[in-house]
């Protein structure tokens, strides 16, 4: 078990969150990140990182990967702590006041305040129907490392960008990669779609996995396309169905919500439980705007408040950040 | 700023939809699926999905198919036939399953 101490917890590595850890780093305070998606960026990159985003403040357009990219490496001039894949699961206050909480893994975070930046909630990968007990012998739905498929034959399932930019970085590594995907169109980007037409990643439309088999380890599958089982040998596969997401066990902290949906929270971004602050698409109060640009603010007065809650000596205005020598160019 | 489902939806309730909303927020009626405002979070991944384009945002709904912005709202706002209370914000279809009813509006349309 692993033990993570630092000033302000952030539940959420979406942009709100982000920035937050941008804040909470420029005001001194110690951040650690733990969010249930395996990268940083919460919906834009579970949903839409090829997407241009228009509405963000001094960029006409950028797109939404590019945004991400962008706010990791605005937080990381104050080295915030990341627990990635790492879903929160319990949040209790210690006997000396601290925030205590718990992650999927195990982990223990103990904070002084907790910034809830968590979107629409925990992310669950949507599994594969045919042989999700096959998870973790054979079957993922992640690839943390290329070479564990070092000479497999690989099949993805999927649609989207995930699937295709998988597919695409497994075909040197793996002895073979089929994509198969349920529709003739493809989500992912263009130009990654066109590149996996001039690869040798052998692409299955219009059809499914309909069964895996095995005996310890996945050793083959069904594809089913127009009513036609064709069985292939496959040691690996990666089912790339997208996310689905649900405020999961941020409904058993005690904190008071809106509609069993967003968090309630005043002027100052707290929620009911003292020392936890809310911020972006959670959110709820009377005229409440969800988009990102109205997160970022929100990031800031949430930070700004949990730091004079921690340290009552200082002031609620953290100053310029033009006043301060810039640590990046 | 939900997206909505209208008119062309019933009787047909493909479910393609269902597979794609990434909150869980389409809920099974008698004869259509209804979007729960509430859930939805805009993101557009149910439109292309739907076989009969009956899927739309709120605010870019096809002529003579406005009534359905309301009725999606109402599945879940107004008790329905069988019910005590309204729905309301059910945190996910999953959870509740196949709700088995209508809206009065879509009980008692007729297909053209």
């Amino acid at each position: 078990m692993s033990r993570v101490d630092c000033d302000l917890i952030i539940v959420g590595a979406g942009p709100a969150g982000l920035y937050g850890a941008y804040y909470a780093g420029f005001r001194g305070l110690s951040t650690a990140l733990v969010d249930s998606l395996p990268e940083p960026g919460g919906q834009v990159t579970a949903m839409y990182p090829e997407k241009p985003i228009y509405d963000i403040a001094g960029f006409p357009a950028i797109q939404g990967r590019h945004l991400v990219a962008r706010l990791v490496e605005q937080a990381s001039q104050f080295n915030p702590a990341y627990l990635l894949g790492d879903p929160a699961r319990g949040l209790t206050r210690r006997g000396d006041g601290r925030l205590e909480m718990t992650t999927a893994s195990g982990t223990v975070l103990t904070g002084g305040a907790v910034l809830i930046s968590g979107g629409i909630g925990t992310f669950t990968p949507r599994p594969l129907p045919a042989g999700s007990e096959w998870l973790g012998r054979g079957l993922s739905y992640f690839v943390p490392s290329l070479d564990a498929h070092a000479g497999q034959d690989v099949i993805v399932v999927g649609g989207g960008d995930s699937a295709c930019d998988w597919a695409l970085s497994l075909e040197p590594v793996a002895g073979s990669v089929a994509l198969v995907h349920r529709r003739a169109a493809f989500r992912a980007h263009e130009h990654t779609v066109s590149r996996l037409r001039s690869s040798t990643v052998e692409i299955v439309t219009g059809a499914e996995v309909t069964a895996v088999h095995g005996a310890d380890r996945v050793s083959g599958v069904e594809i089913t396309a127009n009513g036609t089982t064709t069985a292939r040998p496959a040691q690996a596969v990666i089912a790339a169905l997208g996310f689905t997401a649900n405020l999961g066990p941020i409904r058993d902290w005690g904190i008071a919500l809106t509609g069993n949906r967003f968090i309630s929270v005043d002027t100052t971004m707290a929620t009911s439980v003292p020392g936890v602050y809310a911020a972006g698409d959670i959110t709820d109060y009377p005229g409440k705007v969800r988009l990102i640009s109205v997160g970022f603010g929100e990031a800031a007065t949430a930070v700004n408040n949990a730091a004079v809650l921690m340290r009552p000596d200082e002031q609620l205005f953290p100053g310029h950040s033009s006043d301060s020598v810039p640590a990046v160019a | 700023m939900p997206y909505i489902i209208a008119a062309a939806c019933i009787d047909v309730t493909d479910k393609s939809c269902i597979e794609e909303c990434p909150v869980d927020c389409i809920y099974e009626g008698a004869r259509k699926l209804y979007i729960n405002p509430v859930e939805c979070i805009d993101c557009g991944a149910c439109e292309p999905a739907c076989p009969v384009e009956a899927i739309s945002q709120d605010r870019r709904v096809a002529a003579g198919q406005q009534e359905f912005v309301a009725d999606n709202a109402q599945f879940f706002t107004v008790p329905l036939p069988g019910r005590d209370g309204p729905l309301g914000s059910a945190g996910g279809a999953g959870a509740t399953g196949a709700i088995g009813v209508d809206t009065q509006l879509v009980a008692q349309w007729e297909k053209a």
